[in-house]
């Protein structure tokens, strides 16, 4: 069981990520964005981690979106190959159209955008109290049934993560008819910002960047591909949990991060 | 009756604009524009409008605020925006709430003392230089906006006239 852990320029999670990989038992490397592509069939699942991909340059994750390394990523989700996009992962599946993979595409290869990942807006009693760049621990509350996504796979539903997200944009918005009823219905709303009680409450802090419905993650149609602003590399072990949190004084322990890598691996196993 | 003036800041770098090189970069060895296009420039455009005041000394002040001179030039159109030739002006702008544009109108109305703004908005001006001619670079222009200046679920484009 390989994983491809891509690196674009400007990436700067991909140690801590491939740690978390490796750490639940997976081979895992590094794959530059430069290295032919056709080698990215040689890997079980990929992880697409968070950084800043061309300096986020005319808006986060477009540039990366491009480069010849998605197409062969696109065709690896279409075997059901299970891919992670964490931060600015999620934000290069979004404008690759892999998240929420709904669209057939424009004829180019590409597949539609159905949605945006636009700059954070912190709104507090209808007021904006706060926008951009935001660094904190949030709670999420998991959504999705179990087994319904890759990244969550042994994760039950309800349950409460508490994991940093680190981001300028990551409110989610779209235009597309019907696609909030249809992420909704279908299970691939997978987490979701709540407070310490698991409550989805539309107020900054709790829905920390104005996110629609306080969306933190979502799935594509058929489960494989995830894409998530939090980032569960950074919460793997107990010691890397803030200080008020009591657990990191129980370094061994794993950390709530831990499960989704724990997830990407199980859903391996069942579906090979 | 008021008469609210509009007062447009076209903000550009003075410097080389790194941003603008990513786009261009990405045009021509991803999307397949080498053949026709030339150039890419950017520019950051404030639309400040205003129901009292000399419109000219309110814009001097305006750029104290918003342009740093140090590494960017700028130049100020009241009621207007037109645009130089040879090159296609593409706007692009936020559809949905725009937190930075209003957080500048806050910071000039409270913080700043200029009661007499009444809105700000923000775009970014890309400037496309194609080897083309007019049609051909205006249909090109189209094109590059939608494949890659706009995500269409939070951005909105318009080709300006010259």
């Amino acid at each position: 069981m390989k994983i491809a852990v891509l690196q674009f320029p400007g990436t700067n999670c991909e140690f801590e990520t491939l740690v978390a990989v490796k750490a639940v038992g997976m081979e895992s490397e590094i794959f530059r964005w430069n290295r032919p592509a056709g080698e990215l069939s040689g890997f079980d699942g990929f992880v697409i981690p968070g950084g800043f991909s061309y300096q986020d340059r005319l808006r986060a994750g477009v540039i990366a979106s491009k480069e010849p390394v998605m197409n062969a990523l696109k065709e690896e989700a279409g075997i059901g190959k299970p891919i992670i996009g964490i931060c600015n992962g999620f934000q290069i599946l979004v404008e690759t159209g892999l998240l929420p993979g709904n669209g057939k595409g424009n004829g180019e290869g590409s597949a539609k955008v159905d949605m945006a990942l636009a700059q954070n807006v912190m709104v507090s009693q209808g007021k904006i109290v706060r926008r951009g760049y935001y660094c904190d621990w949030v709670n999420l509350r998991h959504d999705a049934p179990s087994r319904r996504c890759s990244g969550s796979f042994a994760i039950e539903r309800g349950a409460l993560l508490k994991i940093p997200i680190a981001h300028g944009e990551g409110n989610l918005v779209t235009t597309t008819p019907g696609l909030m009823e249809k992420l909704n219905e279908e299970g691939q709303v997978v987490f979701r910002y709540c407070d310490r009680n698991g409550r989805i409450l539309n107020e900054f802090p709790f829905n920390v960047n104005g996110s629609t419905e306080n969306i933190a993650a979502i799935c594509n149609e058929q489960g494989n591909v995830l894409g998530m602003m939090p980032h569960p590399e950074r919460a793997f072990f107990a010691w890397q949990l803030p200080a008020f949190d009591p657990r990191k004084q129980r370094p061994d322990e794993p950390g709530p991060g831990r499960r989704v890598f724990e997830s990407m691996k199980r859903y391996i196993e069942v579906n090979a | 009756m008021s008469m609210n003036r509009k007062i447009n800041l076209r903000v550009w770098l003075k410097i080389p604009d790194a941003e603008a090189a990513t786009v261009k970069n990405t045009l021509i060895r991803r999307l397949g524009y080498g053949n026709v296009l030339a150039d890419v420039k950017k520019e950051r455009l404030f639309s400040i409008e205003v129901d009292s005041g000399d419109p000219e000394e309110l814009a001097k002040s305006f750029a104290k605020e918003l342009v740093n001179e140090n590494k960017e030039s700028h130049i100020v159109l009241i009621d207007e925006l037109k645009f130089e030739e040879g090159y296609v002006p593409v706007k692009v702008a936020l559809h949905i709430e725009d937190g930075e544009a209003i957080s500048i109108r806050e910071r000039l109305r409270s913080r700043l003392g200029f009661e007499n703004v009444v809105d700000v908005k923000k775009a970014t001006v890309w400037k496309l230089y194609f080897d083309t001619l007019k049609p051909e670079a205006q249909m090109a222009a189209r094109e590059i906006a939608e494949r890659l200046l706009i995500n269409p679920n939070k951005d909105s484009y318009e080709i300006m006239s010259q």
